[in-house]
């Protein structure tokens, strides 16, 4: 049976879109697929707010003056520090220096974990001021967004020990390491949705 | 490894925003000024990490368009809201 030449593609796209004509894709496709898919939900998550906002612009100019902004701007720092720490392990693992890698992604993973938990002291402290979804409109788009995003950091970080599992393993390497990078972008799109999360939902008023 | 110390100049450049943008929120009630400011540095720390972290800058165009495209409509839509 003849083989097709179609390296790290899935061939369901239009040929401008192949790496030859517009460069190579990071990790591979099917992550891609999976962070376009995950952009959309926090598409619709966004425009939700938006929609919110527009009939209740009272509750959503008081609500960030509910929020402990304190932890929402040291989660933003931390989970920025996730991503410089996973680009550090990708640049290590291009020179193949394994043991650095492994250890920016136990850096990645502890401000994944640090993370979670701020987040979960957070939601706490929001019912110990009580406050829940059912508040007013603002405390459920907050619960809606960030519950959401809570979620992604947890099944990611989970990611990271699994590829820090692989990469003791030897699975990657200076010429292979698409999974690597896989999950590194996936990472970065989680950072990116909190990027968008953060101002909305603690600074804008 | 190239520029192993400019990674380190963007994240400081991130923190650094991100403490500008709480202090603008918290230190100056509603304005169309603030939200146009923070909605152009939500874009350019989004184009800081699409770029260097998830170095899309000289991979695939159109995955780099589409993920700068995002952080283009949804910062316009914070200007769009400033004037509800």
């Amino acid at each position: 049976m003849k083989s097709h030449p179609i390296k790290n593609s899935l061939g369901i796209f239009p040929k401008s879109w192949s790496e030859e004509h517009a460069g190579r894709i990071p990790g591979n496709i099917p992550i891609w697929v999976g962070i376009l898919s995950e952009l959309t939900e926090f598409g619709i998550f966004f425009a939700a707010y938006f929609i919110a906002k527009f009939y209740y612009p009272d509750t959503f100019a008081q609500g960030p003056q509910s929020l402990h902004t304190s932890l929402g701007v040291t989660n933003t720092i931390v989970l920025l520090s996730s991503s410089y720490f996973m680009a550090k392990a990708m640049a290590f693992i291009r020179v193949d220096n394994k043991i650095k890698c492994e250890r920016y992604l136990w850096f990645a993973l502890s401000c994944g974990v640090l993370y979670l938990i701020i987040k979960t002291w957070e939601f706490h402290w929001n019912t110990l001021q009580g406050f829940s979804a059912n508040t007013n409109e603002f405390f459920t788009v907050y619960y809606y967004m960030t519950f959401n995003h809570f979620i992604h950091v947890g099944w990611a970080s989970c990611a990271i020990l699994w590829v820090i599992f692989r990469l003791r393993r030897g699975a990657y390497s200076s010429t292979e390491h698409s999974g690597l990078e896989a999950l590194a972008v996936y990472w970065h799109m989680i950072d990116l949705m909190w990027i968008l999360i953060f101002p909305l939902l603690y600074v804008l008023r | 490894m190239k520029n192993p110390i400019k990674l380190e100049y963007y994240l400081a450049a991130l923190i650094v925003i991100t403490l500008l943008n709480t202090f603008l929120g918290e230190k100056f009630s509603s304005t169309t000024l603030v939200s146009v400011l923070i909605a152009i540095t939500v874009t350019y720390k989004g184009f800081i990490v699409i770029d260097h972290f998830m170095e899309l800058k000289g991979a695939n165009k159109n995955l780099r368009f589409l993920m700068r495209l995002y952080f283009v409509i949804f910062p316009s839509l914070i200007i769009v809201s400033a004037f509800y």
